[in-house]
């Protein structure tokens, strides 16, 4: 695209007179020896003249209305003939995006007004939109469906002293629009009735919120204690600007972003044995729980929970320096739950990145400090992203669905995920990606089969199986003695 | 609130305890505030001996039961200052002190703690850990130094 101002101006005005079907100062012509089209004036060869490319053509600012908002409020503007309606405006008015679709609004707000049929005799708003009925209804994006069923074509009115640029309108009817893309595979709309209660909002739990937002999840509880700090910006969806804020709401605004009808509710509490009782709570109302908690007690309380609840949960974790990662998928009583993967395979439970001062925190004396050595976000989010089709499958179950036919690759209870040999790792001499296919690699997920402990201390019963152990009947274990 | 698979749970501790030579310790419910804890005399090979004393915290056995040493209080180093001033200390295997300044013994961290571990097992650890007391007393060694094969494992 051109930087030049005066081949700019051009450009804009041979397609501004293209599009209004009007004479201008410039046109546009086929240049044969450079195979595109250039702009040259009016009445003149200009060699120099620019070609024009897809983002010259794209220099319309672009104003965009919430077909919705505009849907509830259609009584209130036949009757009044004129509503406010202020927009947000980004790049330097390029775009105008009705505040109503703003989770996050722009800095600088541009009121204006809509009117139906007629145009005012004065104008008191910067904008005004003027809704004029049409004969027959069409599908074009400036084109608004009353709830009559009566179309109506949007118009930005020309004000005194504005350019002869006009903005292009479009409708926003976000709900529909969004289904669209999503229906080729998910066929249904039940993810709008389920809830997903995510605990722990750092890089992995957040973009796993996000995504299940995006898939159409209408419900959402979320629980994370902490704030998102500058160091989280480099892997967490949060942005510099949302620096201080409780990452729970910055992860509502993201998911509001994503999936504006979900309802999200927001718990800025630490998932530990304090809270126990609030998150008991929250399960009763979840489908499934996703864990993106980083310590051993936090996840063995929310498994411990969960398998009581009856309600699936899958917890995701990276190794160390993010070198690779673990998903663990939990169907209470049915799959291993997460006391029995500890004990079945405790090197890998308790391989976990060290990303904060508070995960060294834990894990470090006084006399013997422990590193901060967070992974690159590249490399954690594969393995958040395994996490969420995973909790895709279990919000799914026992629908039509065309990912119905991932659950035959993805039957095992837990998957291993490498980013890359690390070293002091069994993982350090893995064979090249490109010389191995049948050995283990990086860059590739294992399915992992291990069997349910029948005398788990949480899925099974611990204390029928010592007592068996010692010959007595658990139903006949004297109670423990009162003391003073 | 207790629940019933946690008494069921307490009392096979207690169970385990009594049937396997640590009848020296036990779990015990105090009434008046409806709280568990386990307690007992730990006695070393030189003779002396430690009263420990583990409160049973509201979500065991997900959650560790801390132990402590309530006698000898203060506990002392090898150079005579107290143990329990360390905090959490690698070189002696302690954690957070009790507000009493009761020592408290590293038996499993929080990070490798789970619901799968028998308090037979972690009494077990602590003896060791007594014994290692007294050699790091006898010759001023930290403490770490007689149990480093207990440093990582379990």
């Amino acid at each position: 695209m051109t930087t030049n101002p005066v081949q700019r101006q051009m450009i804009k005005e041979a397609m501004q007179a293209i599009a209004e079907r009007k004479p201008g100062r410039s046109k546009l012509v086929y240049d044969k020896a450079k195979r595109t089209i250039v702009a040259v004036a009016e009445g003149s060869y200009a060699p120099q003249a620019l070609n024009i490319t897809a983002d010259d053509a794209d220099m319309f600012s672009v104003v965009t209305l919430s077909a919705e908002w505009l849907r509830e409020r259609w009584q209130e503007l036949n009757k009044v003939g004129v509503l406010p309606v202020s927009f947000s405006s980004w790049d330097g008015g390029d775009a105008l995006t009705q505040s109503a679709l703003c989770v996050q609004p722009s800095s600088t707000i541009v009121e204006g007004s809509l009117l139906l049929g007629e145009q005012p005799s004065n104008k008191a708003a910067d904008l005004a939109i003027i809704l004029q009925p049409m004969d027959q209804a069409t599908t074009k994006p400036d084109v608004f469906l009353s709830p009559d069923g009566e179309a109506f074509r949007a118009q930005v009115l020309p004000g005194a002293g504005q350019s002869a640029a006009v903005p292009d309108i479009e409708f926003a009817d976000v709900e529909p629009q969004l289904a669209l893309r999503r229906v080729g595979i998910l066929e249904t709309t039940i993810l709008k009735d389920k809830t997903v209660l995510c605990i722990g909002l750092g890089t992995g739990g957040a973009f796993v919120a996000v995504e299940l937002a995006k898939c159409g999840v209408g419900r959402f509880l979320l629980v994370d204690r902490d704030r998102l700090s500058v160091g989280n910006v480099v892997r967490h969806p949060g942005g510099i600007s949302q620096v201080g804020r409780s990452k729970v709401n910055v992860l509502r605004d993201l998911i509001l972003d994503k999936n504006p009808k979900a309802h999200v509710e927001v718990h800025a509490i630490e998932a530990n044995f304090d809270n126990r009782d609030v998150i008991a709570g929250l399960l009763q109302a979840a489908d499934i729980v996703i864990c993106g908690t980083d310590n051993r007690q936090s996840k063995l309380l929310i498994n411990e929970l969960c398998v009581a609840a009856d309600i699936p949960a899958i917890y995701g974790g990276a190794f160390r320096r993010a070198y690779g990662g673990q998903v663990l998928r939990v169907r209470p009583r049915q799959s291993p739950c997460q006391q029995c993967f500890v004990a079945a395979l405790p090197d890998e439970a308790a391989d976990v990145e060290i990303s904060t001062a508070g995960d060294a925190g834990e894990v470090a004396y006084s006399d013997r400090l422990v590193a901060v050595e967070p992974g690159l976000s590249l490399d954690v989010l594969p393995i958040a992203n395994m996490l969420a089709k995973l909790a895709l499958l279990e919000l799914l179950a026992d629908k039509s669905s065309t990912l119905n036919t991932l659950r035959r690759d993805f039957d095992a209870p837990w998957y291993l995920w490498l980013n890359r040999p690390e070293p002091g790792t069994q993982y350090a001499s893995l064979p090249p990606l490109s010389e191995s296919s049948d050995e283990m690699t990086i860059n590739r997920w294992y399915g992992v089969y291990f069997d349910r402990d029948e005398a788990c201390p949480v899925c099974g019963d611990f204390v029928a199986s010592l007592a068996a152990s010692y010959g007595l009947d658990p139903a006949q274990l004297p109670a423990v003695a009162d003391r003073e | 609130m207790w629940t019933l698979d946690q008494r069921r749970r307490l009392a096979m501790e207690h169970e385990i305890l009594q049937r396997e030579g640590f009848s020296q310790f036990g779990v015990y419910h105090y009434a008046a505030s409806d709280s568990y804890y386990a307690s007992g005399l730990a006695r070393s090979s030189s003779g002396r001996s430690y009263n420990l004393y583990m409160p049973i915290p509201s979500g065991f056995p997900t959650q560790r039961p801390p132990l402590y040493v309530i006698d000898p209080t203060p506990l002392l180093t090898a150079s005579g200052t107290s143990m329990a001033a360390l905090g959490v200390s690698h070189a002696m295997h302690t954690l957070t002190p009790h507000t009493q300044g009761w020592v408290q013994i590293c038996h499993w961290r929080d990070a490798r703690w789970h619901s799968g571990i028998v308090l037979q097992k972690v009494f077990l650890k602590v003896l060791i850990w007594i014994e290692a007391y007294e050699q790091h007393l006898a010759t001023g060694q930290p403490l770490a130094d007689f149990v480093r094969s207990m440093a990582e494992a379990a």
